[in-house]
């Protein structure tokens, strides 16, 4: 890959205003509260873009992208089905308890409502959950920039995957230990913008090149550009679930667990002003998320609608030739996969070529983008893997300082020394990151691997919160044990099935194959179902013969105890409930427009 | 906090859509480096949007600039409005 001074500086001043908004805000980190919780003063909208932008890391876009490519349209029901309800639902039914409870993380509500060995098995899976996934980032990146050969003719070959490493590990060390959340917070919004001021024109001439979205549609197997169709039966559709395993799996019990109850984009919605603040945060965060697949998703369908027609080179690593489109699946400009040390193609065990998916939207940039916005394009890239690191690494140190470092090793710590803990966590926090980006091999394709994390962890934890919020009666006891056995319930799960053509082994069936799921994302999905029952049926049985907690102390903790948000001195459009509906109506909307 | 985020945010777009126009300006009619953009100038065009939108944000992000004191209570901190729910 060329790239001239000018694309180089466009990612030097990027990096400048990164490290430079981590030393503006170094004077105002006072306490550990303006460290961990950004003084709880940034404004809804603020942390309602860092809310999204925390989340729209690599694995987003560079996995949706590629999910794109290979699936369709139907990728976006990660969006319009996988996040918008659950972040609706947070907004309106449970930012009361996080954000009232006066809670300073996830894993502190959950010590509140429930009890010390709760909060433990959630803190120390979240923490590592963090590091694995902010790991993966950094893996994935420099693996990247490798593939894309940025540093070729600058460094050694075998020296890029770890320079690369290195640097955004340092990058993202400095603004954190600097500015902590309000820092990350500020770089997310900034790097929001830049993807979308990156990606935009990238659709745009897309578009113009591919016939816009009728050329799409003409181009494409009717499959790709319908979100709905098929979706009856899992051997119907590209992503191959059906609609009982997407809705209840992806829908409800996944999405759930992750944007109700994740630290990592909750944290951004405590960092809001005041209760009504915070409870906006979600809903102002849902209308771009809503969007977005025009961003993401829509690049790896022009990516495969693209036949040989313009000048230049079309691929990445090594393809010069565009090969025909296939009708059943259409390549088109996605680079054949090679091996980032040999540079050889990588063949399947039927000796076909492999298509390497996750190149598409670098193959895309590449593709369309001259010398110029080509740097702009590559920044927003990066900016992306940064951002995903970055929200991984606040969430870390906050769960480590609050409910591991003061919760279980020092106790009675001054303030000052809780800060000074937070920068070292930070330092730690990297640091195993880069210990995981090392481990991470095995895993293909990114979104799958993060997933089966998601399902293992993220998945028995909804019903955790779902029945402390809602049932009083529920028990600390009967907490621990549902979350517990739901955790085992989903290991069991998957090492008893595996997806249809898949050895067993890390993909499932490491126990005895039971069952075959016609894909891994079905798979996935029925794992998560599976641990969310466990948990809430272990949850409501041992509730049942314990003792539960007297009712004055769970005021505040439990829907029914709580006084609901005083909402009087305001508009009716400007009710969080409002805006919740409208959200949900234009999703509906959109589900409807692309079935 | 005493910075607010639309100043950066204009300031990083004023500087890379400057340096996108400038350099869209210089190679105006370099039909051979266009060819990849379908002939549209992208770094002329993207580069003057860029530099429309962080002139706004500046702009928005100067006019409404908080006390940029770390020593004074900041806004929030002495709001009437702002009591505990319970």
């Amino acid at each position: 890959m060329n790239l001239t001074y000018i694309d180089w500086l466009i990612m030097l001043v990027y990096f400048a205003f990164v490290l430079g908004i981590g030393f503006a805000l170094k004077r105002y980190m006072r306490t550990s509260n303006d460290f961990f919780l950004a003084g709880r003063s940034i404004p809804a909208w603020v942390c309602g873009l860092a809310f999204i932008s925390a989340n729209l890391g690599a694995q987003e876009v560079m996995g949706m992208g590629a999910s794109g490519a290979k699936y369709g349209i139907v990728t976006s029901h990660f969006y319009w089905i996988g996040a918008i309800p659950a972040m609706c639902f947070l907004a309106i039914f449970m930012m009361p308890f996080y954000y009232g409870s006066k809670a300073r993380s996830v894993p502190e509500y959950l010590r509140m409502r429930f009890d010390e060995k709760t909060r433990a098995v959630n803190a120390f899976s979240f923490a590592f959950m963090t590091v694995v996934s902010s790991g993966i980032s950094m893996y994935a990146m420099a693996l990247l920039i490798q593939t894309l050969g940025l540093f070729k003719g600058i460094l050694p070959d075998a020296y890029i995957f770890h320079v690369s490493i290195i640097v955004s590990a340092v990058i993202v060390l400095g603004y954190i230990f600097l500015g902590g959340l309000t820092s990350a917070i500020y770089n997310e919004v900034l790097q929001f913008f830049l993807i979308v001021a990156g990606f935009a024109p990238l659709v745009w001439i897309g578009l113009r090149n591919v016939g816009g979205w009728q050329g799409i549609k003409q181009t494409l197997p009717a499959s790709m550009t319908h979100s709905w169709r098929g979706m009856e039966h899992a051997n119907t559709n590209p992503l191959g679930v059906e609609w009982i395993g997407l809705t209840m799996g992806l829908g409800f019990v996944l999405s759930f667990g992750y944007w109700c109850t994740n630290f990592l984009v909750v944290q951004r919605a405590m960092a809001a002003p005041s209760e009504e603040a915070a409870r906006r945060v979600p809903l102002i965060a849902a209308i771009p998320k809503m969007f977005l697949p025009i961003l993401v998703i829509l690049p790896g369908l022009i990516a495969v609608s693209v036949t040989s027609h313009v000048a230049g080179t079309p691929a990445a690593a090594g393809t010069s030739t565009t090969l025909p489109l296939d009708a059943a699946h259409p390549h088109g400009i996605v680079p054949i996969k090679t091996d980032p040390i040999t540079g050889a193609n990588v063949v399947d065990s039927s000796g076909q070529l492999v298509y390497d998916y996750n190149l598409t939207v670098p193959a895309l940039l590449l593709h369309y983008f001259p010398t110029g916005i080509l740097g702009l394009g590559l920044t927003a890239l990066l900016a992306s893997f940064m951002s995903g690191m970055a929200g991984n690494v606040t969430a870390f140190n906050t769960v480590w300082t609050y409910d591991i470092y003061q919760a279980y090793i020092h106790k009675k710590g001054t303030d000052e020394h809780y800060l000074w803990m937070g920068r070292m966590a930070t330092v730690g926090g990297v640091l195993l990151s880069i210990g995981a980006a090392y481990a991470v091999t095995s895993f293909n394709n990114i979104m799958d691997a993060l997933q089966l994390v998601f399902a293992v962890i993220n998945a028995p934890l909804f019903a955790t919160f779902l029945l402390g919020m809602f049932w009083k009666r529920t028990t600390g006891h009967a907490a621990f044990t549902g979350l517990v056995t739901g955790t085992l319930g989903a290991v069991l799960h998957h090492g008893l099935t595996l997806p249809l053509g898949d050895a067993a082994g890390i993909h499932g069936g490491w126990i005895h194959v039971v069952y075959q799921y016609p894909s891994e994302m079905a798979q996935n999905f029925w794992t998560a179902i599976f641990a969310f029952a466990i948990n809430l049926v272990v949850t409501i049985v041992i509730s049942l013969v314990t003792q539960p907690r007297p009712e004055p102390e769970l005021v505040g903790l439990v829907y029914s105890l709580t006084p609901k948000p005083v909402e009087t001195h305001l508009e009716w459009y400007q009710k969080p409930s409002t805006l919740a509906i409208a959200v949900l109506l234009v999703a509906a909307a959109l589900n409807v427009i692309f079935r | 906090m005493g910075l607010d985020i639309r100043i950066p945010l204009g300031l990083i777009f004023l500087s890379i859509g400057g340096i996108m126009t400038v350099y869209g300006a210089f190679t105006y009619g370099d039909a051979a480096l266009y060819e990849r953009s379908l002939g549209v100038n992208l770094n002329l065009v993207w580069g003057c949007i860029m530099l429309v939108f962080g002139a706004i944000m500046f702009y928005v992000g100067k006019r409404q600039k908080w006390q940029d004191d770390p020593v004074t209570p900041r806004p929030w901190e002495h709001d009437p409005n702002a009591k505990p729910r319970h």
